[in-house]
Formats: C-alpha cells, sequence, structure tokens
C-alpha cells in the first residue's frame, strides 16, 4: 500500500516538450476545420420520468464520427448544466440518466476504439494504448482527446446548453482525460479525476505489470529499439505536462491500493495543477472500487453545479 | 430416488446437443507481443454451438507443468482482455469471451446498453442465452487445448455476468473444483425485474416500460437461467461477494438467497455496491483461489 510519504516523495523524470503547446494548438486548429455534423436522436427506450435519453454523434479529428449517450432533463428547456463524461479505457461509456432529476445535462463520450465510434478506427484492447505511438502524429490518443473535446464543442452548439456551466468528469482513463480535457477546453469550469491513467507513462511501466500500462512494456519488449521514441511521444499526451494548464477547480482521487494506475503517478499530476485542487485519498481501496468515492464525486459536483438540494434518482 | 424433471433441464440438455453436434475446430496461436519473462501467452479461437467462432486468452507458466487452471468467465462488457493476476506465473489462466464481445462478435455484435434484453421477446431468440452455451465451450476447450500440460484443480472465477456462468458452468461440469463468483448478475432471479435497479439490469426495467404486459413473459424466458435453481448443483467450494447498496448487478437478498442455496459457499458481503468489496475482496479472492489451486500464497 502506498503511503502518503510515498505520494509526497515520488518525483517524476517526465519532463515537458518545449513545443507542447504548439503541438496542441495545432492540433485544436485542425480540429476546427472539421464540421462538426453533429446528430441527436431521441431514444424513448432508454428515456425515463426524469431523463430524455438521445443517441449524439459529431465529427471529429480525421473526420471520424464519434458517438455519445446525451441525457437531458425531462423537464424544462433548458439553458442547462452539464457534465462531460469520459470513459474508462475498456469500460462502455456510462449512460448517466441520474442527472435529469438535478436539472443537468449530461454527454458520455465513445472515444475512437470505443463501440459504437470504432468504424473506422478499432486497435482493440489491449491495443489501443500501443497503436500509432511511434510519432505524436501518428498516436491513438491525438485522436482520443481530439474526440473529448470535440465533446466540448458539441454542448457548445446545443441551444438548451448553458455554455458557462460546462463540467467535466470520469474515472480511471477518464480520470486522464478529464485532466487534459480540462487543460486544453478552458470552457470547463471545475472536473473530477478518479483514480487517473495516463500520468507519468515511463514510472507507471516500472511500478506495475498489470494493463493497460503493461501493453507498453510489451512494445517495449518487442521494439526496443523504438523505446526512446516511444518515450518521446508519451511527453505529449502525460496529463503530468496538462496539469500545470488547467486553471479551473479539480480534484484528484486516489485509491492508495491502486493496483493499475499507480497512487504516486497520479499525485504527481494532482501536485502540478495550476488551479484551485482537492485531493481524496482512498486507503484500503483498488482501481475504481472505493466504496465512497461516486457519492463524494457527486456531491462535489451538485455543490459546483449548484444543485444539491433535491434528492437523486436512482437510475 | 429420482429427482423431479426441472424446466431448465430442457434448456441445459439441447444446449449440451448443440455443443456435441459442433465441431470446436480448436486453434491456437502464441501471441508474441504479449508473452511474458514468465509465461507465454496464446490466443484461442474455437466454435461453439450455433456455429458462432470465438475467442480466449491463454497464458500458460513457462515450464513442463502439470498445472492447475484458472478460467476467468466474461463480464457484462464489450472488452475482456488478458487481466492480468500473480497466479498466471504458476497456473495456466484462460480469458474466455461469449458471442458478441470484442474478436467473438462475427454473427452478432453485443450492443451496452442492450444485450440484456436483446431478442428476450423468445426463449428461441434471446441472445445471451447463447453466453451459457459458450461458457461450457470454454471448460471444454480448456481441457482440449495442446499447448499446455493441465492437470489438477479447476477453478472457474467471474464478476456480475462472468460470476453466474461460472456457477452455472459448475453445475454442469463436475470437474470444476472451486469458482469464486464475485457480485453474481441477478439475471433470471425475479429480483432483477424489480424497479429503479441501476444498469445492467435497468437494462431490463427499460424493457419492460416499452413492453407494458411483458413482465411474466421475460420472466418465464429468463427463468431457466435463475442462479438460485442452478445452485443446488454446483457441489464444489464457492466464494461469494456481495455488497450490501448494490442495486444494479447483485442485490442483496438475491445475494443472500443464493448464498443459501449453494451447497458449500463462504459468503462475504461489504460496504459498497457493485464492487463487492474491492480491494479487500480481492486480497481475499487471490489467497482463496491459489489455495484451491495447491499454490503457495505469496
Amino acid at each position: 500500500m502506498a503511503t502518503k510519504a510515498d505520494l509526497e516523495s515520488f518525483v517524476t523524470n517526465v519532463t515537458c516538450p518545449d513545443d507542447f503547446d504548439d503541438f496542441w494548438d495545432e492540433v485544436k486548429a485542425d480540429l476546427r476545420k472539421v464540421p462538426l455534423d453533429a446528430t441527436c436522436e431521441a431514444d424513448p427506450l432508454r428515456s425515463t420520468d426524469s431523463s430524455r435519453v438521445f443517441q449524439a454523434t459529431y465529427r471529429s479529428l480525421d473526420g471520424l464520427e464519434i458517438f455519445a449517450w446525451y441525457a437531458l432533463p425531462a423537464e424544462g428547456n433548458g439553458p442547462f448544466p452539464a457534465i462531460l463524461h469520459l470513459p474508462g479505457y475498456k469500460s462502455e461509456p456510462a449512460l448517466r440518466r441520474d442527472w435529469g432529476v438535478k436539472g443537468v445535462a449530461v454527454l458520455s463520450v465513445a472515444v475512437r476504439g470505443k463501440l459504437p465510434s470504432s468504424r473506422e478506427f478499432n486497435p482493440g484492447y489491449p491495443g489501443l494504448l500501443t497503436s500509432g505511438v511511434e510519432h505524436r502524429d501518428t498516436y491513438s490518443y491525438k485522436g482520443v482527446i481530439s474526440d473529448c473535446m470535440r465533446g466540448v464543442d458539441f454542448l457548445l452548439s446545443r441551444p438548451e446548453i448553458d455554455a458557462e456551466r460546462i463540467y467535466c468528469c470520469g474515472s480511471s482513463q477518464g480520470g486522464g482525460l478529464t485532466l487534459i480535457t480540462s487543460a486544453l477546453r478552458p470552457e470547463i469550469k471545475a472536473g473530477v479525476a478518479g483514480y487517473p491513467f495516463l500520468c507519468c507513462y515511463p514510472e507507471s511501466m516500472r511500478m506495475l505489470r498489470s494493463y493497460p500500462y503493461d501493453e507498453l512494456s510489451c512494445y517495449q519488449r518487442a521494439y526496443p529499439e523504438k523505446t526512446a521514441q516511444m518515450l518521446g511521444t508519451l511527453r505529449y499526451f502525460d496529463a503530468v505536462n496538462f496539469a500545470p494548464r488547467i486553471k479551473c477547480p479539480m480534484v484528484v482521487g486516489i485509491a492508495m491500493e491502486d493496483e493499475v494506475c499507480p497512487p504516486e503517478t497520479s499525485y504527481a499530476a494532482y501536485r502540478l495543477l495550476g488551479g484551485e485542487r482537492e485531493l481524496w485519498l482512498f486507503p484500503e481501496s483498488g482501481h475504481g472500487n472505493a466504496h465512497e468515492y461516486p457519492a463524494r464525486e457527486r456531491a462535489w459536483l451538485e455543490e459546483r453545479i449548484g444543485v444539491g438540494d433535491t434528492q437523486a434518482a436512482t437510475t | 430416488m429420482t429427482s423431479e424433471r426441472q424446466p431448465s433441464d430442457a434448456f441445459w440438455e439441447r444446449i449440451e446437443a448443440q455443443l456435441a453436434e459442433t465441431d470446436p475446430d480448436i486453434e491456437i496461436e502464441r501471441d508474441a507481443f504479449y508473452s511474458q519473462p514468465e509465461w507465454d501467452v496464446f490466443q484461442m479461437r474455437y466454435t461453439s454451438a450455433g456455429g458462432h467462432r470465438l475467442f480466449a486468452w491463454l497464458s500458460v507458466p513457462h515450464g513442463a507443468g502439470p498445472f492447475p487452471a484458472l478460467l476467468r468467465m466474461p463480464d457484462y462488457a464489450s472488452v475482456h482482455d488478458i487481466i492480468y493476476t500473480p497466479l498466471r506465473e504458476r497456473a495456466v489462466v484462460m480469458n474466455a469471451t461469449h458471442r458478441g464481445q470484442r474478436k467473438s462478435d462475427g454473427q452478432v455484435r453485443a450492443r451496452y446498453p442492450g444485450l440484456l434484453t436483446d431478442g428476450i421477446g423468445s426463449a428461441d431468440t434471446y441472445t445471451l442465452f447463447g453466453a451459457y452455451a459458450d461458457a461450457l465451450r470454454a471448460v471444454d476447450m480448456l481441457n482440449a487445448q495442446h499447448v499446455a500440460n493441465v492437470s489438477g484443480p479447476v477453478a472457474l472465477t467471474g464478476a456480475g455476468l462472468g460470476a453466474s456462468l461460472a456457477l452455472a458452468t459448475a453445475a454442469r461440469r463436475p470437474a470444476v473444483s472451486a469458482v469464486a463468483a464475485d457480485t453474481p448478475l441477478a439475471l433470471g432471479h425475479t429480483a432483477a425485474l424489480e424497479p429503479g435497479l441501476g444498469y445492467p439490469l435497468a437494462e431490463l426495467g427499460d424493457y419492460l416500460r416499452a413492453n407494458s404486459g411483458s413482465e411474466s413473459a421475460v420472466e418465464s424466458v429468463l427463468s431457466v437461467i435463475d442462479p438460485v435453481s442452478t445452485a443446488p448443483a454446483v457441489r464444489c467450494p464457492v466464494l461469494m461477494s456481495a455488497g450490501r447498496s448494490d442495486r444494479s448487478v447483485c442485490p442483496l437478498a438475491f445475494a443472500d438467497e443464493l448464498a443459501k442455496a449453494l451447497p458449500d459457499c463462504e459468503f462475504r458481503v461489504y460496504d459498497g455496491g457493485a464492487e463487492g468489496g474491492g480491494h479487500v475482496h480481492a486480497q481475499v479472492r487471490g489467497a482463496w483461489l491459489a489455495e484451491r489451486l495447491g499454490l503457495e500464497i505469496s
């Protein structure tokens, strides 16, 4: 089990490339050239008394069509505050109907590679983490992160959404993507990053044998001559390099027994956050399974959004 | 004494007959990329009932063996990957998929949410019944494969749907020597049809809301896979976990009933929901499985 002292004494060797901001400015510029082409189709089967559910799509980098669940409050026409919910590495995008009763919209994104956004890009699981890692311009996460940024564009395009009240959350990969997207899109007003993945790749590879980080170790064993190249690419996609660029309030939740995302690496990202920050430590909890986490995440977001008084529904 | 014939008997007999008449056409290929210094990783492919071509990951420790084996049944999700466990150093570990999951989706591609009610209007069309055939096939293929010398205990493990598949399989395959079942999915039990549940069980609620008056028909279709009905046939030791506030996978009242119906069950209840004890139970499960597999606990 990691201790608080372990977290505080950990120092990452990850450094930020000099052209980091230029690279991401170019990605954003390329993304702006892609028409959003948003669609939004009602899904009566999944809708409830408190939530109207839609199957949404939009275009992202390289013109790929990205799917998302879009849940709106059943009552009213808005403008609603919105949560951008970002997915874990291999899990399905969550259909979050539980916020409808609070008057909050949720967009839950299936980034490229995930069903049903996998028609044109499908490296699989395992596979995604090393797909195109030879170069920053071919790396899968250039697209994955773009898909998350495009989620913000989707919300901004909707007349029923309050553009001044967009929030972000997710766990594991969704936690890492919450950090990264919040750094790249200042429209996000606050976020909660649980058990964040995508932090301190070289150290995470050394500290653990579990997937997904082990995919990188497999790549290193298979192509030792390309390891430096791989680590060079990953510097552009490491959440610790995005953390100082996050100016909105941000929570990082860490399970001290996390066997998938080393607690020390998540803490390294937390320590570098550029805005108001809050740390939640969960002793005797592993990756994604702290009992208190879901309720705590919800309460924190409710307070930030300003909807904390009414009773939440179960589904 | 002869035991009374149950409605589920015909269901299982049909599955066994379909499996018997299907050539498994097993293919195994070493995966150099994902193989580790201490164990080799193989990609397995084989055919299950209805001609569905299925995929599984198989890891084999270095050395001649024989080895005990652990089979991890698939979760309710599109991906069933090479989950790390230190047991891979000393046991053959197989991660099997069911039809509709990634790499096993040649004929049917599962949707989430969606799979839980796909074709539920009739027992003849319900897609997820095929997963129960696929689970039996997985155990048979673990025994049939030729790259590892499997001898001794064979344990099954799984969470949610995977736990229910593991229990159902153990009931049909007496060679299974232990089952670690985390928060078995209540599919088939009336608890799964209660209103106000979260996903994945909420899929059933969605269906019932859209198809009013169908509750008794759905209950009838699913009854053949009720884990409580199958439980008395599970003769091996079972370690089972549940979360006190689980309202989406394994509601506590169902878990209690299931634990009582299992002849040899160590039942652990934890605070929290569908994570069923999370890290704490993972430690308990790891030690329990190692002991059942005859491995030293490190």
